[in-house]
């Protein structure tokens, strides 16, 4: 097991189109046998850097390795990968069979044997008894296998999949994915996926790439992106979290740990302030964001308590509630709030909570539908969560460690 | 117009017989309908006019006598006949063909290249090459056939058929160029893409999947280019020798002198071929689309 292999390596690859810069200075590495998926959002560069990984972009600067051969400058052609497209791209004038077997006789082979082999591949991706359909005859998912034969027959070092399900249904997506992962575990042939879809990024990666603004913000495997977000942009990327802007308003030495600094952070947006520890120099002034995830957040109907003075008493309720937080050494913020909104998806219902003091942020909280509390609009809650789970962004969006 | 709601909204307005709803309707149908035929009228009257010395052509090529006559006091094919033992004319048919050949595969090729070169450029520069490629065909034939004369005179090549295929391909490339260019437009890139990165070469990725995906255009591109050398006479006049002089040349040279019924059989005979890979044309892009779509 010789997982240290690399088959795509791209080092410093930047790639402008006139003024706008698609990808800069990217570099990563995919090792043999792996699915490396490319998440992002639209427009991040992940499609242009499969097409660069392809031969159908030149980088502007870097290298482009593929299988320890440099091929920065070769035609795609001349390069042992192959593209599952987006749109597919079947051959309307072939039939299916000559569609697999397309790569075959572009490298001479045999017209009985390439056709043996594209059955072969047509079994893999059981479309077998397909052969002599024309594409267009095809439904999108058949189009979808038939594109993935076509690839897997020229026994490419590595296959680039550039969104390949994002035109089918959510139903047949999930069928199809696990089907990829399926077969790329069998044939253990190494993917690099691009997908806008973070779900779909988690189902099917060994490790995940996150772009934005056409720069790899993080690698790592799928467990470790989703714990350990290096960037703010990583965490709103992946998950459904709730934001809460802050302010730096004093810091000094942490008498337990002289390495780090204790710095007292205001967050307006729910009228609380909090004290944490770190190595980071942060500073008075200084921005700082708190993701607070959905799943670390307690939601619990108010035990009887009635709003009070719904005018006037926020100021004073406000500083309460903030003697109540800061000493608190279990390290939970708790919070009271009104159901603003319930919103019923299926397996999950969603609320989102007003929150009564400092700017009346919304949180919002999701629940399976099981174990879901029996809420409407307009209830009074408490909201809390533990100090300690929740993640830190600095003004440049870097993760503060705490 | 108050009385249009309800009826509607029975679902059932025929039952409803109300008073003034069709006689306005039915003036305001009066008066379109006027339009319409005197448009018909019109347009029917330009084709007529257009058309009209093709049908006398066409008829006065059927008759018997050396004068033109409409209409001929007898039919017959006694015209066809001398065209059909005429040495000159089945020469001047010869030329004609090698140069319309010639023509085709020239302007063909070079409009399809120059067509898929066009495709990256963007912006300023592919403007520019657009209206360069169309340039030819705002220059008047009598300036581009004497220049023509004098250029490849230099080189000895006025009076052969290569002269004559280059004068052709002046006009009919711009027109090849411009049909592949939008049959290329519906052409979806990827298809290419997707050829080379299974390792076809880009000659290979066009004749396996660029070509079958526009052939319709390419034919299309051909066939123009097939009819205009076929009519092509100004620029042929000057480039063209006793040689290879072409039907439309020669047609020309016969009438100088007196009025020659065989000059009305080689029209009636290149309208028909020019008709008939029309309706071929047609008949075969037609089909492709039907095919396409399907």
């Amino acid at each position: 097991m010789c997982g240290v292999r690399t088959v795509v390596e791209l080092d410093g690859v930047r790639v402008e189109y006139g003024e706008l810069v698609a990808v800069r200075d990217l570099s990563l590495s995919v090792r043999d046998g792996e699915l490396f998926c490319l998440l992002g959002p639209s427009g991040c560069g992940k499609t242009t850097t499969l097409r660069t990984i392809a031969g159908f972009e030149s980088p502007d600067t870097g290298q482009v390795v593929l299988d320890g051969r440099t091929v920065t400058s070769l035609a795609p052609y001349a390069r042992d990968c192959a593209t599952v497209f987006q749109d597919w791209a079947l051959f309307p004038n072939k039939t299916v069979i000559e569609n697999v077997a397309f790569g075959q006789k572009m490298a001479g082979v045999g017209k009985a044997k390439r056709r043996d082999q594209a059955r072969d591949h047509l079994d893999t991706v059981e479309m077998g008894d397909y052969e002599d359909t024309r594409p267009a005859e095809l439904s999108g998912g058949q189009k979808q296998r038939i594109a993935l034969a076509r690839a897997l027959a020229v026994d490419p070092d590595v296959l680039l999949l550039d969104e390949p399900l994002s035109n089918l249904d959510k139903r047949l997506r999930e069928t199809m994915q696990l089907e990829i992962k399926d077969i790329q575990e069998r044939l253990n042939t190494p993917m690099v996926y691009v997908t806008h879809d973070q779900e779909e990024a988690f189902t099917l990666a060994d490790r995940i790439g996150v772009m934005n603004n056409g720069r790899l913000m993080q690698v790592g495997d799928p467990e470790t992106v989703y714990d350990d977000p290096v960037d703010e942009f990583v965490e709103s990327f992946l998950g459904n979290s709730n934001f809460l802007s802050g302010r730096v308003v004093g810091s000094g030495a942490d008498r337990r740990d002289t390495a780090r600094r204790a710095v007292t952070v205001e967050f307006p947006g729910v009228g609380a302030q909090i004290q944490i520890a770190t190595e980071s120099g942060l500073t008075p002034g200084d921005d700082l964001t708190a993701s607070v995830r959905p799943e670390i957040l307690e939601l619990s109907p108010s035990p009887g308590e009635t709003p009070t003075s719904p005018d006037g008493g926020t100021q004073e309720g406000t500083a309460e509630r903030r003697a109540d937080v800061e000493p608190d050494t279990t390290n939970r913020m708790a919070l009271t709030g009104a159901v603003s909104d319930v919103v019923y998806r299926g397996s999950s219902i969603r609320y989102q909570v007003d929150i009564d003091t400092g700017e009346g942020a919304e949180l919002s909280v999701e629940r399976s539908v099981t174990r879901a509390p029996d809420l409407s609009t307009g209830d009074r809650v408490e909201l809390s969560w533990d100090t300690a789970a929740v993640y830190y962004f600095g003004p440049d969006g870097a993760r503060v460690r705490v | 117009m108050s009385e249009e709601p309800p009826t509607r909204a029975d679902g059932a307005g025929e039952t409803v017989e109300s008073g003034p709803t069709p006689t306005t309707a039915g003036s305001r149908f009066g008066r379109v309908a006027v339009g319409t035929w005197l448009f018909r009228a019109g347009v029917g009257t330009v084709f007529a006019f257009l058309l009209a010395p093709i049908v006398i052509v066409a008829v006065t090529s059927f008759g018997d006598s050396m004068v033109l006559s409409l209409p001929p006091e007898t039919f017959s094919t006694r015209w066809y006949e001398s065209f059909l033992d005429s040495s000159r004319w089945q020469r001047a048919t010869r030329n004609s063909l090698i140069a319309a050949v010639g023509t085709t595969v020239l302007a063909t090729v070079a409009g399809t290249t120059a067509a898929l070169g066009v495709r990256n450029l963007g912006g300023r520069a592919e403007g520019a090459v657009l209206g360069l490629a169309v340039l030819p065909l705002l220059v008047p034939g009598v300036v581009l056939g004497s220049s023509l004369l004098v250029f490849l005179g230099e080189f000895g090549l006025q009076q052969t058929y290569l002269a004559v295929i280059a004068a052709h391909s002046l006009w009919a490339t711009p027109l090849a160029f411009s049909v592949v260019r939008a049959s290329l437009s519906r052409f979806d890139p990827r298809l290419r893409e997707a050829a080379l990165d299974l390792g076809a070469s880009p000659t290979r990725a066009f004749v396996e999947v660029v070509a079958p995906n526009i052939r319709s255009g390419l034919f299309a591109a051909a066939l123009i280019a097939f009819v205009v050398s076929l009519q092509e006479f100004v620029m042929t006049l000057f480039v063209s020798g006793r040689d290879t002089r072409t039907i439309p040349v020669l047609a020309w040279n016969s009438l100088r002198n007196s009025l020659d019924p065989v000059v009305s059989v080689v029209s009636t005979l290149l309208v028909l071929v020019v008709v008939l890979a029309v309706v071929v044309g047609s008949l075969v892009v037609g089909l492709e689309r039907l095919a396409a779509d399907t």
